[in-house]
């Protein structure tokens, strides 16, 4: 496809860098805390609260890698919309500048996993990221206390480090074992016998798919 | 009335303006198409159509359309009438990148009027830029460049476009000037592969470049490390342990490094393996450094895959490394002064200082000790690098140590050798030579086993002394190379001693130079002795301050003025040389050229000249010749004394008593020419005793030596007639070397003519020519004879011009010289006669033996009076006594071939009787 890495690998690895990178919670959590003067343990304690609005390891493990990918990229699509949303309540850009730059991962990273879907023959929509999921907004309310509202964007970020890091660790686990069979998978690339399972495609062709797709 | 806002008038004058031009410049047609593009080199084809009013208005249809190209009238073969209206015109191949194309219309006849206008613009599309790359600085956008191909000529745009798979990113169009690059205006995002691309674009096409994906992270340059600092340990003096500061991008990828380090003074920089630091890290522990030494680090970085560009350098930090004890013993020599007592000598102990490198640290002082047999040792401290010292004459072993803050040296050790003390055991094959811009000595050890070698050297010079320098070296070493200021061109004079246990051995020396050259100054050459055919050359050895390198030989280059040049080429060693072969008489110039093996100079030119004989020749051709001459002389001499009496009947005739004498008379039939009038009286007073009358017959036809012969006869006459006339014909000879007194006595009372000359045809043919005819009378002569100065003054009368001698007129009728040329033969051929005359001639002729006998004057003079004769006497000029000649002629009534002598006689006044 065209703009996506040449290389399944490639893909995987710079998914992997990008979530190395994201999880680190100084990069916007503690900067957050500290801007908003939430730096103290019973505060911390209450801000690692893992939102609802993310899914949970289990439920991301128990997907097949589609799934995964879908699962993934939607929410991001998601808190890249709440991310915007905590950027229009701030003040001014300066007060959490990296802000800026993980919006920009974000959209990286859904780009990624949308190639690596492509890769593995199960494109994904290229829809813009819409406003959450049906479940929950992630999108703080204005209305409630300025407290409560803090809280909930420190929960958000401290959710969107774990949540990149649990989508880091199953990366990783791809590339240990990119053959592995998943319980739950019943989406796997069926390659022809001597051919390598990650090959370059050509620009604008698509790779042969030789997968089921899920029933 | 309200005053009209200002803008308001302005906007009315545009708007009439605008109006009424708009009417003015209503065009009689238009041009298709309007704003033609085309491609450089390609068919194009216009076309003007006519508006119908305005072929009413001038009665003109599209057969009247000429075309013009800037302001040229396009060939009529290029048109093309496609209807009343309308007319092309077609290109073919344009050639210009830029041309005016105007329409125009013939009116009223010839009047040409321009209708339309387009300007053609013609260009290249756009080649496919080539080349695409793009970096990331860290902290900037990303920056991609590119070649744009050939130039096209035309206004073409380039945008770098960029892409996601999800998502285009906004174009980045290059900035005027600048088409080769652009920085996109979004940040970079790592790990996200990225697809870039170039399109340039101009109005006659449109190419894209390659695409080109990739991960910005892997285009990444690093800021540099900064803070980089440097720390010793004290514990290592080898290490030096470098820290730093990544740069941020260390929080994205991973970094390896590159650090590079010298010593402070080096410009060269080492490098730490690069496989050491391939991990991110932000310290780093350089080791096998030497101690005490300040080194200098600088550090890059960039990503640790090698994907993307290092950063640049970090600036540099500096660091020295801990002490350590002096690593080596210092150099240690000797000399021993030459002033000494009977017991003592001064022993001057000198030493090197250690190179920092051996030093490993400040060296504080300098332990040295001497000692002696038996005897406790002596110890002193010494900063300096030299010790003197007053020994006994026996031997002392010196050790010398160089003490730091960390500890000292190994001792060197120097045996100074009793007094007196015979060296032995020189090095052998000694040889110096350069070699990689160094001065290598090399030389085969002795067979002894040797503790070390000194090797000292100076430069040699004229001008400065010899200044040692000095250097040690292991006892295992036989090659090495000076380690000083060696200069180029310098004659160092090297010498090498080796150093036993028991003392220096012999010293060997050479000479030898870093770097020759040729010479600086040419050698002055002189010549030492210069002979007729052969020269001795010399000159001096240059000096050795300008000889820049060994004289390998010399070139001596000598030639003529005229010749070319020959070269010789002589030996180094010799100091002169002789040039053979050389021409006599000639002007030489000779240079010398000393050559080293670089090249030679040419000195000074000198020139000599050989001279014309060569010594002793001179002598060898004069002293004959004075010889032959001394003989010559002393035979005539001889000869004359012999002929005595006949000489002196010749010189010293005898001389008649004038009481004796009667007066004679003339004959009267004396040539007219002659005014016997005015001597009437002086005959009458009867001072002339005898008269002769000799008449020759002559001919300038015949050649001269028949008229000389008959010259001689009449000589021969005169000679025999003296006999009779008691000398008037030595006196007539004398006469005619003095013909001023002769031929000016027709004024003179005292002059009488007593003899005529003349020469009648010869064989019975009428003379030609008169030689001359003239009486003289023997009285006044013999008078003027004894007193010179009278005939002086009677010359100085004449001299003065206040009447013209006829002496004067008669040579210059004998010379045939025109008047105004009075000045040359006759007056130095009287001269000659004078010298030689033609009286003395005839006496030689009549000599036997010496008829030809060369004469004071010489057998030049002789012939020309010969020629003279020849030539003046029996010439043309004479013509004008023909006449004369004639009458006596035929009175002298000669015989053929025979000269008839008159002898004088007594007879009448004015006249005489052939005998």
């Amino acid at each position: 496809m065209r703009g996506c890495s040449r290389s399944y690998a490639q893909l995987l690895s710079q998914l992997q860098n990008q979530a190395n990178m994201e999880e680190n919670p100084n990069l916007l959590l503690e900067p957050y805390i500290h801007l908003q003067d939430l730096d103290t343990d019973i505060l911390r304690n209450s801000c690692m609260v893992y939102p609802s609005v993310f899914p949970s390891e289990d439920a991301l493990r128990a997907l097949s890698k589609p799934g995964f990918l879908h699962a993934v990229h939607a929410t991001l699509g998601r808190l890249w919309n709440s991310l915007t949303a905590l950027q229009k309540q701030l003040l001014q850009d300066q007060d959490l500048p990296r802000l800026t730059i993980t919006k920009h991962n974000i959209q990286g990273m859904r780009n990624n996993i949308h190639c690596l879907a492509w890769w593995l023959g199960s494109p994904l929509e290229t829809s813009e990221p819409t406003q959450g999921g049906s479940r929950v907004s992630l999108t703080p309310t204005p209305a409630l206390d300025v407290f409560w509202s803090k809280m909930k964007s420190c929960r958000l970020l401290w959710g969107y480090h774990h949540f990149i890091g649990l989508v880091g660790r199953v990366f990783r686990e791809w590339e240990d074992n990119p053959n592995r069979s998943r319980r739950h998978s019943p989406l796997r690339l069926v390659l022809p016998k001597g051919t390598r399972k990650i090959r370059p495609s050509r620009r604008g062709q698509r790779p042969v798919r030789r997968a089921q797709r899920p029933r | 009335m309200p005053t009209l806002p200002a803008w308001v008038v302005q906007a009315l004058v545009i708007f009439l303006t605008t109006g009424s031009t708009g009417q003015l410049l209503d065009p009689c047609g238009y041009i298709y198409p309007e704003s033609p593009v085309i491609q450089y080199g390609s068919n194009f084809t216009a076309v003007c159509v006519l508006k119908e009013k305005c072929m009413d208005n001038y009665n003109v249809n599209a057969t009247y359309i000429v075309w013009k190209t800037n302001h040229v009238a396009v060939p009529k073969e290029q048109y093309t009438i496609i209807n009343r209206t309308a007319s092309s015109v077609t290109f073919v191949s344009m050639a210009y990148l830029s041309v005016q194309l105007t329409c125009n219309i013939l009116t009223y006849g010839q009047l040409e009027q321009n209708v339309y206008g387009v300007t053609v613009v013609s260009g290249f599309p756009p080649e496919e830029p080539k080349n695409l790359s793009c970096i990331v600085n860290e902290g900037k956008k990303m920056m991609c460049q590119w070649d744009p191909g050939r130039e096209t000529y035309l206004e073409t745009n380039f945008t770098l476009k960029s892409e996601w798979a999800t998502e285009k990113f906004a174009d980045c169009k290059t900035k005027r000037g600048n088409p080769t690059s652009c920085i996109v205006d979004y940040a970079p995002i790592y790990f996200v592969n990225i697809e870039v691309w170039v399109e340039a674009e101009n109005s006659l096409g449109k190419a894209t470049s390659e695409h080109i994906n990739f991960d910005p992270v892997d285009r990444v340059k690093p800021n540099p490390p900064r803070n980089l600092s440097v720390s010793n340990s004290e514990e290592l003096s080898s290490i030096l342990k470098l820290s730093w500061i990544n740069p941020n991008i260390r929080n994205v990828i991973r970094l390896k490094y590159n650090i590079q380090y010298r010593t402070k003074d080096a410009t060269a920089w080492s490098q730490i393996p690069l496989e050491d630091t391939v991990a991110t890290r932000s310290s780093f522990t350089v080791q096998d450094l030497n101690p005490f030494t300040e080194y200098v680090f600088r550090i890059r970085c960039m990503k640790e895959d090698g994907r993307g560009f290092w950063s640049d350098w970090s600036e540099e930090a500096s660091g020295v490394t801990y002490e350590d004890r002096p690593s080596k013993a210092p150099s240690f020599w000797f000399k021993i002064n030459p002033s000494r007592t009977q017991d003592y000598r001064s022993v001057q102990l000198i030493w090197k200082t250690l190179p920092p490198f051996e030093a490993n640290g400040k060296i504080l002082d300098y332990e040295v000790t001497l000692r002696r047999w038996k005897s406790p040792s002596q110890n002193y401290t010494v900063n300096d690098t030299e010790l003197t010292v007053n020994l006994t004459n026996d031997r002392y072993v010196a050790t010398l140590a160089a003490r730091n803050r960390v500890g000292k040296s190994d001792a060197s050790v120097l045996p100074i050798p009793p007094y007196p003390f015979q060296a032995s055991q020189p090095v052998t094959n000694l040889k110096a030579f350069p070699k990689d811009n160094m001065l290598w000595v090399e030389w085969t050890a002795p067979s002894k086993s040797v503790r070390k070698y000194i090797l000292e050297w100076c430069v040699l010079s004229d001008s400065s002394p010899c200044v040692p320098d000095w250097q040690q070296e292991e006892g295992t070493v036989h090659q090495t190379y000076l380690k000083g200021n060696i200069e180029e061109s310098r004659c160092y004079l090297i010498v090498v001693t080796p150093v036993y246990p028991a003392g220096p051995g012999h010293p060997q020396s050479v000479k030898a130079y870093l770097k020759q050259a040729a010479p600086s100054k040419g050698p002055t050459v002189r010549t030492k002795k210069v002979g007729k055919t052969e020269a001795v050359l010399e000159w001096d050895q240059l000096p050795v301050d300008v000889q820049n390198g060994f004289i390998r030989n010399y070139s001596i280059f000598y030639k003529t003025i005229v010749g070319n040049e020959t070269v010789v080429n002589v030996d180094s060693s010799h100091t002169e040389y002789t040039l053979s072969s050389l021409t006599s008489d000639t002007l030489y110039m000779v240079r010398m050229a000393a050559y080293t093996d670089e090249g030679g100079k040419d000195g000074p030119e000198f020139t000599f000249t050989t001279p014309k004989f060569a010594q002793g020749e001179v002598e060898a051709i004069v002293v004959p010749v004075c010889l032959a001459f001394l003989l010559t002389t002393l035979l005539g001499v001889l000869f004359c004394f012999n002929k005595r009496h006949l000489i002196k009947k010749h010189i010293w005739p005898n001389v008649p008593d004038p009481s004796k004498s009667h007066i004679a008379q003339w004959s009267p039939h004396t040539p007219p020419r002659h005014n016997f009038n005015a001597k009437d009286q002086m005959y009458s007073d009867g001072n002339f005793t005898d008269v002769s009358v000799v008449e020759i017959e002559a001919n300038d036809k015949k050649p001269f030596p028949d008229d000389l012969k008959s010259l001689d006869l009449f000589k021969k006459d005169k000679v025999s007639a003296e006999g009779h006339s008691s000398g008037i014909g030595g006196s007539s000879c004398m006469s005619s070397s003095r013909p001023s007194i002769s031929s000016g006595d027709e004024n003179t009372a005292s002059t009488v003519q007593y003899s005529t000359v003349v020469h009648s045809g010869y064989r019975h043919q009428a003379p030609s020519v008169q030689v001359f005819s003239r009486s003289e009378s023997t009285q006044p002569l013999l008078d003027s004879e004894e007193r010179p100065e009278d005939a002086q003054l009677v010359a100085e009368s004449g001299d003065r011009g206040d009447s013209i001698p006829p002496r004067q007129q008669y040579f210059k009728q004998s010379c045939g010289q025109p008047d105004t040329s009075p000045d040359t033969c006759h007056f130095e051929r009287s001269d000659q006669l004078s010298c030689g005359s033609e009286e003395d001639l005839v006496r030689l002729k009549q000599q036997p033996g010496l008829g030809h006998t060369s004469q004071p004057c010489g057998s030049e003079q002789v012939k020309a009076l010969q020629e003279g004769s020849a030539a003046d006497t029996f010439g043309p000029r004479a013509e004008g006594h023909t006449e004369k000649l004639e009458t006596v002629g035929v009175e002298a009534a000669l015989d053929e071939g025979i000269p008839k002598s008159y002898l004088p006689q007594t007879v009448r006044q004015g006249g005489y009787v052939p005998q």
